[in-house]
C-alpha cells in the first residue's frame, strides 16, 4: 500500500449572491436605486432645467434595470452558485450587460414612438440613440463588476470566519479528546470505591496528560518525556481493558535527549488502542520501535486492526494523523514525515524526523 | 426486576454493577463482556431489562438490540455510553433510553423506571444514524428460542423470498429477518448480487457459467449448489470475477 501524506484542506469557494428573490433584497434595491436617481439630479442639477423632472426620468429608467437585473439575478442564482467563481462571474456579468442593453433598447424605442421622432422637444426621453445605449452599457458594466466583487468578499469574510471557528473546535477536541475523557472518569469513579489507590495514580496520570495536551504546540520536549506521557496514557488504558491490552516498547537505541515537538507519538498510541484493540474481543499486541541510524530517528508503531477496509481513512484517525504531520512539518520542513499503511490485519505508522539536541533549527535561526 | 448487564469493559461493569445493588427491587442475572455472550444469555435468562454498552468489539450494542429483539417477548433495553456524539443524538431523536457514563445513581433508576421495549423500525433508524461503523463479523438467525451466531467468513450465499432470508452455510442454512439490500450494502467488499434475490460470497464462487439460452450461472465451491444470475447483474459480476475494479 502506498504511503500517505497528510495536510490541510478545505471547500472550493463559490460566487455567494443574497437572495434576490425575496422582499427585503427587492426593497433594499428599489431604495438604493431611488438614491442613486437622487445623486444623479443632483449632480446634474445645473444642466437640467426641471431637478423633478429630471429626478423623475432619471429613477424610473434606473427602477426598471435596477428590478429588471434583480428579476435575472433571482432567475439564476442558484444555478451559478453551483459554478467555479471566475465562471459564475463571467455568467453574471454577461447577463447584467445584456439586461442593460435590453432595457435602453426599449427605453430609446419607446421614446421614439412617444414623441414621433421629435427628442429634442421633450427631455423625458434620450435623443442619441449609439451614446445613449453605450453609455449605459459602460456604466452598467463598472457598476455590476463592484457589486459582484462586493458579494463575493462579504461572502468570504464570513466564510473565513466560520472555517476559523470549525477549526478551533476541531483543535480542541484533539486536545481534549472526549471518548477517552469520559471513558477514564468512569473508569476512575468506580475505583475510588474498589481501590482508592489506583484512582489516585490514575487522576495524577489524566492531569499529566491534559497537561501535556494543553500546553503550547510551538514547545519542543525531550524523546525520553514524549515517551514517559505514551506511557501515561497506557497506564490509563490498562486500567479499563485490562489483559486486552498489551504493549511492547522497543525504543532502547533511540537517543532520550533529542529535542521533538510535544504529542507526536502519544497520539499514535491512542489511536492504535481506540480503532484498534478497542474494537478486537479480545484484544491484541501495540508494538513500538524505534530505530536510531544516521542522524535519523525512525519510530513505528504497529497495531492489530479488525478486518475492515480504509481503516486509515477514517475522520478520527485521520485527523490526529493530519495533526501530527503539520506539528513535524513546523519544526523541521521538508525533512519530517508521518506515513501509515495498512497489510491486512495490521496497521502501521511510521514518523522519521532527524536527530537534534537543542530546539530545532526552525526555530533558533 | 431481573437485569442483564452488557459491557466491555470491566470497571464500567463493576461500577454499574455496584450501584445496581444499592437500587432496590434489582436482581443482575448476568454479565456479559461481548454482544455475542449477551445474546446468548438474553435467550436462556430471559432478563426484563438488559443494560447494553454502544461501543463493543465484535457486535456493537445496537446490533446486539437488533438482535435480541427478534426474540419472543424481548427485554427492555437502556444503552450506555462514555461519548459518542452520533449515537446520543440518534437516541435522542427516537426517544430511546440511554445512560451516559459515569453514570449517576439517580439517574440510572430514574431509567430502569421508565425502561421499554424499542421497536423494530427504531432500532433499524439507530443503527443508521449511530454511525458505528463497524461491520459484523457475524449474522444471527433465530431458532425457535434461540439465538444463532453465523461467522460471515461461513456463509456461502443469501436467498431471499417472500418474507424471509435464507442464509446457506458451512453448518447447514438457517433463516434471518433482515433485508437483502442492507446485507448488500455491508458486506459490499466480500459478497456480489448476481440477481434480484441473491447475494453471493465472492470467494465461493467456483465457476461462472454460460447457458445455451445466454444466460449465466453460478457454481458455488463447497456446496455444489448452481444460482441463476440475473441480465441486470451479469455484466457487475463478471466484471469483479475478472478482478476489474
Amino acid at each position: 500500500m502506498s504511503a500517505r501524506a497528510y495536510g490541510p484542506r478545505g471547500p472550493a469557494p463559490t460566487l455567494h449572491l443574497p437572495d434576490f428573490c425575496a422582499a427585503r433584497a427587492i426593497l433594499a434595491v428599489v431604495l438604493i436605486v431611488e438614491m442613486v436617481a437622487i445623486l444623479f439630479a443632483l449632480a446634474r442639477q445645473s444642466l437640467q432645467q426641471n431637478f423633478w423632472i429630471d429626478l423623475a426620468s432619471c429613477s424610473l429608467f434606473l427602477l426598471w434595470l435596477g428590478l429588471g437585473c434583480t428579476s435575472v439575478l433571482c432567475r439564476t442564482r442558484a444555478w451559478l452558485q453551483k459554478m467555479p467563481v471566475a465562471r459564475a462571474s463571467t455568467i453574471a456579468l454577461s447577463l447584467l450587460m445584456l439586461c442593460v442593453l435590453v432595457v435602453s433598447e426599449v427605453v430609446y424605442q419607446l421614446g421614439q414612438s412617444w414623441t414621433f421622432g421629435a427628442a429634442g422637444v421633450f427631455s423625458l426621453f434620450p435623443a442619441d440613440h449609439a451614446s445613449f445605449v453605450l453609455r449605459n452599457l459602460g456604466v452598467g458594466f463598472i457598476v455590476s463588476a463592484l457589486a459582484l466583487r462586493y458579494f463575493y468578499v462579504s461572502a468570504e469574510g464570513k466564510r473565513n470566519i466560520e472555517m476559523a471557528a470549525q477549526a478551533r473546535i476541531r483543535a480542541l477536541q484533539a486536545r481534549i479528546r472526549p471518548h477517552f475523557l469520559f471513558n477514564s472518569m468512569n473508569t476512575i469513579a468506580e475505583l475510588t470505591r474498589s481501590n482508592p489507590e489506583r484512582a489516585e495514580q490514575a487522576v495524577e496520570d489524566l492531569a499529566d496528560l491534559f497537561r501535556a495536551s494543553l500546553s503550547d504546540a510551538h514547545t519542543q520536549i525531550p524523546l525520553r518525556d514524549e515517551f514517559e506521557i505514551a506511557k501515561t496514557h497506557q497506564r490509563i488504558e490498562q486500567l479499563r481493558l485490562g489483559s486486552r491490552l498489551q504493549v511492547t516498547w522497543d525504543i532502547d537505541t533511540l537517543p532520550m535527549r533529542a529535542q521533538v515537538p510535544g504529542l507526536i507519538v502519544q497520539p499514535l498510541l491512542e489511536n492504535a488502542v481506540y480503532h484498534g484493540i478497542e474494537m478486537l474481543p479480545a484484544g491484541g499486541t501495540i508494538s513500538i520501535v524505534g530505530t536510531f541510524r544516521d542522524g535519523r530517528i525512525e519510530i513505528e508503531v504497529r497495531n492489530p486492526i479488525p478486518l475492515q477496509h480504509n481503516y486509515g481513512e477514517r475522520e478520527g484517525n485521520r485527523m490526529a494523523l493530519e495533526n501530527i504531520g503539520q506539528r513535524l512539518a513546523l519544526a523541521w520542513p521538508g525533512r519530517a514525515s508521518i506515513e501509515t499503511r495498512q497489510e491486512g490485519s495490521e496497521f502501521f505508522a511510521r514518523l522519521v524526523f532527524p536527530y537534534t539536541e537543542t530546539a530545532a533549527a526552525h526555530f533558533t535561526s | 426486576m431481573r437485569l442483564l448487564l452488557v459491557d466491555d469493559e470491566l470497571p464500567a461493569r463493576d461500577r454499574m454493577r455496584r450501584l445496581l445493588a444499592e437500587i432496590e427491587d434489582c436482581e443482575v442475572v448476568a454479565e456479559a463482556g461481548t454482544g455475542e455472550l449477551a445474546i446468548a444469555q438474553c435467550a436462556e435468562l430471559r432478563p426484563d431489562i438488559v443494560l447494553l454498552d454502544v461501543r463493543m468489539p465484535g457486535l456493537s450494542g445496537i446490533e446486539v438490540a437488533r438482535h435480541i429483539d427478534s426474540l419472543e417477548d424481548p427485554p427492555a433495553v437502556i444503552f450506555t455510553t462514555a461519548y459518542d456524539q452520533y449515537a446520543v443524538e440518534a437516541f435522542e431523536t427516537e426517544a430511546v433510553g440511554y445512560l451516559l457514563k459515569p453514570v449517576r445513581k439517580e439517574k440510572l433508576a430514574h431509567a430502569l423506571r421508565h425502561a421499554s421495549r424499542i421497536s423494530p423500525t427504531r432500532l433499524a433508524k439507530l443503527a443508521e444514524s449511530a454511525r458505528i461503523d463497524h461491520r459484523r463479523d457475524q449474522i444471527c438467525a433465530r431458532l425457535g428460542e434461540q439465538l444463532k451466531l453465523i461467522p460471515v467468513a461461513d456463509i456461502y450465499y443469501f436467498l431471499s423470498d417472500q418474507k424471509y432470508i435464507t442464509v446457506r452455510h458451512r453448518n447447514g442454512e438457517n433463516l434471518i429477518d433482515e433485508s437483502l439490500k442492507s446485507l448488500a450494502e455491508e458486506f459490499a467488499g466480500d459478497f456480489v448480487r448476481i440477481h434480484r434475490n441473491a447475494l453471493v460470497a465472492e470467494k465461493q464462487i467456483s465457476a461462472v457459467e454460460r447457458c445455451d439460452d445466454g444466460h449465466y450461472v453460478v457454481r458455488i465451491r463447497e456446496c455444489g449448489v448452481v444460482l441463476e444470475v440475473s441480465r441486470r447483474h451479469a455484466a457487475e459480476l463478471l466484471r469483479r470475477i475478472r478482478g476489474e475494479a
